[in-house]
């Protein structure tokens, strides 16, 4: 029979009580590595431009553009080491909740249930790491698709079997 | 009627090879219009093409027009579909051969479609689609009408239905809505003429760009010019000028808008069938399309003051993964405020738009303040290189818009929640009515900057298969309580 009993708010299950966990230290270094090998590529440009360009407004400019490209780098640097704290992940009964983002903080969460399929996916610094990024993606284009970069590489896996198995009804 | 077996392979009607040759035939000329058109100006000015004589060019184009009706013919040859009692077969290709299977159950939709040259020759064209990506879809090129229905009656007939026959008694179906021409010419002239005007303005552009070159040459520039010089004698007539411009504008758009309407909605039909929802429409393009309810994600209703005063609203269906140009036609304007409500409960059987409607907080008018007037002063700059030095003129008309704009936008933002739908207004000229409902939800996500943070504010944004709605500026402790009950929703 269909009934249609009110809820009580106060007793769901609240997205405030999760513990998140963070995710791996060492993904941290892939992050820097990753930023640091950007911006080398970018000043070594610069500086091969200096002994290959004859204009000489550029050699005016030069050392403006080049501090400039060292401030962002430190910035960004120092932006991505401070939003990695919040880079943090949950696995409940019923849902994957992912948060991070410093100046903007996201946090999403997608239903097992609507779980279309996933993904495991390794980069070639990942594997040095022994790192994974696990992406989780649902249904429609414009669904909001998870994407946990810098787990365990057999955490990854542990999560992955115990979502494609939820996912599949099997459990 | 006599039952059609489409239970063997069958080609599509022998004057699918015509359609077919007539599509590919067009595709070729848009696609090298403009090499056509330079290769016959170079010609007529005899430079370096001598060589081509009339007879040859003229045999040129027989082989081209040859090929293109070989590989026509080739094409309806190989192409063949059958239907069994829950899928649908269609096998095609020339050289590299397809075979394409849908389960039933996994279409989302059927049209039937007729353009200019299918009504000529009197056959129409059926395309299924499912919630693939764009390429997925199937479209057969030629069925004579009554086949296409039958076609389209048996792909959703539902599955393990032995004996079909008893499906055919039971259904029935009524047309429910049907639109007037008055209605119709309302519609057209409460569009947004902007818009239309925005088109044409493009279109004229990108032509002139296009044939820069050749007008230059034929000298046309040069008499447009002649002619309004003649006519700036005076300040008087430099007015007159000017207000003609305008007024030939605004008529200009709002014959565009009208025609547009006019063109796309013809004969605009709504049927109710047992559990589908039927549209018809379209002039030079026929077009007859079929809803599955439960494959429907989101309504948005649309209207504004003028419309809403004439009694017109319109509504448009999303479903999963239908490509952008498909959903335009999804829309069926020019209904009444009843009848809306009529086709949204045929969808969403539970909604009665009863319930309590909530404000954004008002820190979103902040937020919006904040936003537009960066965008504002960003427009101070190109303004300043146009308009030189009375470039602050522009702010005389961007502030009071920026006042209005944060007005209404905040007063037509709110958000309801029900036991079964989620329902968000919104809009600044039009007001958007978007109604999901709560088990389709995808996936859900809060969100919060660092100036947020500090007030306790955060918005919500929702993820359905087709569409991502926002809740926009609650305070946390709503926000949180909001996702915690709209996961409750789905996953219990």
């Amino acid at each position: 029979m269909f009934t249609n009993k009110q809820i009580n708010l106060e007793t769901l299950p609240a997205i405030d009580d999760v513990a998140l966990k963070p995710i791996s230290k060492q993904y941290l270094k892939i992050i820097i590595l990753n930023r640091l090998l950007f911006y080398g590529l970018i000043l070594s440009a610069l500086i091969f431009a200096k002994f290959k360009v004859m204009h000489s407004n550029f050699h005016l400019i030069f050392v403006y553009l080049f501090s400039t490209v060292v401030l962002f780098c430190i910035l960004n640097l120092v932006g991505s080491i401070l939003a990695f704290k919040k880079r943090k992940f949950a696995i409940r009964e019923y849902d994957v909740i992912y948060s991070k983002g410093l100046l903007v903080n996201s946090v999403s969460v997608v239903p097992i249930s609507r779980i279309q399929h996933l993904e495991i996916s390794r980069s070639w610094i990942a594997r040095r790491f022994n790192l994974a990024t696990l992406k989780i993606f649902t249904a429609g284009e414009s669904g909001i698709d998870l994407r946990i970069a810098g787990l365990n590489y057999s955490e990854a896996k542990q999560i992955n079997d115990f979502l494609s198995n939820r996912v599949n009804g099997t459990d | 009627m006599e039952r059609i077996d489409f239970s063997q392979p069958s080609r599509q009607s022998s004057k699918g090879i015509l359609v077919i040759f007539a599509l590919n035939t067009f595709k070729f000329i848009r696609r090298y219009f403009v090499i056509f058109l330079a290769l016959g100006l170079s010609v007529s000015k005899d430079e370096s093409f001598y060589f081509l004589t009339t007879t040859s060019l003229t045999l040129i184009i027989i082989g081209v027009f040859l090929l293109i009706l070989v590989l026509a013919i080739l094409k309806y040859l190989n192409f063949k579909f059958h239907l069994d009692k829950d899928q649908f077969y269609l096998s095609s290709g020339i050289i590299n051969k397809d075979t394409a299977i849908i389960p039933k159950s996994k279409i989302q939709n059927v049209y039937i479609k007729q353009n200019f040259i299918q009504q000529l020759i009197n056959v129409v064209s059926l395309t299924i689609e499912t919630a693939g990506d764009d390429k997925a879809e199937i479209e057969i090129n030629a069925l004579s009408r009554s086949s296409a229905l039958e076609l389209k009656k048996q792909l959703f007939i539902k599955r393990q239905v032995t004996d079909i026959d008893l499906v055919d008694e039971t259904s029935q179906s009524s047309v429910f809505f049907k639109i007037s021409m008055w209605r119709l010419f309302l519609e057209g002239i409460s569009q947004n003429h902007i818009k239309s005007f925005l088109v044409i303005v493009s279109f004229v552009f990108g032509l002139y760009n296009e044939f820069k070159n050749y007008l230059e040459d034929l000298g046309i520039s040069d008499h447009v010019q002649a002619s309004v010089n003649i006519e700036s004698g005076t300040i008087i007539n430099v007015v007159l000028a000017n207000m003609f411009v305008v007024v030939l504008a605004v008529l200009g758009s709002m014959l565009f808008s009208v025609i547009h309407t006019f063109v796309s909605n013809f004969n605009l039909e709504v049927i109710e069938n047992e559990d589908t929802i039927e549209i018809n429409k379209g002039l030079f393009n026929k077009l007859s399309l079929i809803l599955v309810p439960e494959k429907i994600q989101n309504i948005i209703i649309k209207t504004n003051r003028l419309k809403q005063s004439l009694g017109l609203h319109t509504l448009s269906i999303k479903q999963a993964m239908v490509n952008k140009k498909q959903q335009k036609n999804f829309k069926i304007v020019a209904l009444e405020k009843h009848q809306v409500a009529h086709l949204i409960e045929k969808v969403f059987i539970l909604y009665n738009g009863s319930g309590q409607y909530h404000k954004p907080e008002v820190y979103y008018k902040r937020m919006l303040t904040f936003r537009s007037i960066s965008i504002g002063a960003f427009i101070n700059i190109p303004a300043f290189f146009i308009f030189g030095n009375s470039f602050w003129m522009v702010n005389i008309i961007m502030i009071p818009w920026i006042a209005l704009f944060v007005h209404f936008t905040y007063k037509k933002a709110s958000y309801q929640i029900t036991d079964k739908y989620l329902t968000i207004t919104s809009g600044f000229i039009d007001r958007v009515r978007n109604i999901s409902e709560l088990q389709k939800i995808q996936s859900v996500q809060l969100k919060q900057s660092i100036f947020q943070k500090r007030k306790k504010i955060a918005t919500i944004h929702i993820a359905t298969a087709s569409d991502k709605v926002k809740i926009l500026c609650v305070t946390e402790e709503n926000a949180k309580s909001i996702v915690d009950y709209l996961l409750f929703k789905v996953e219990s």
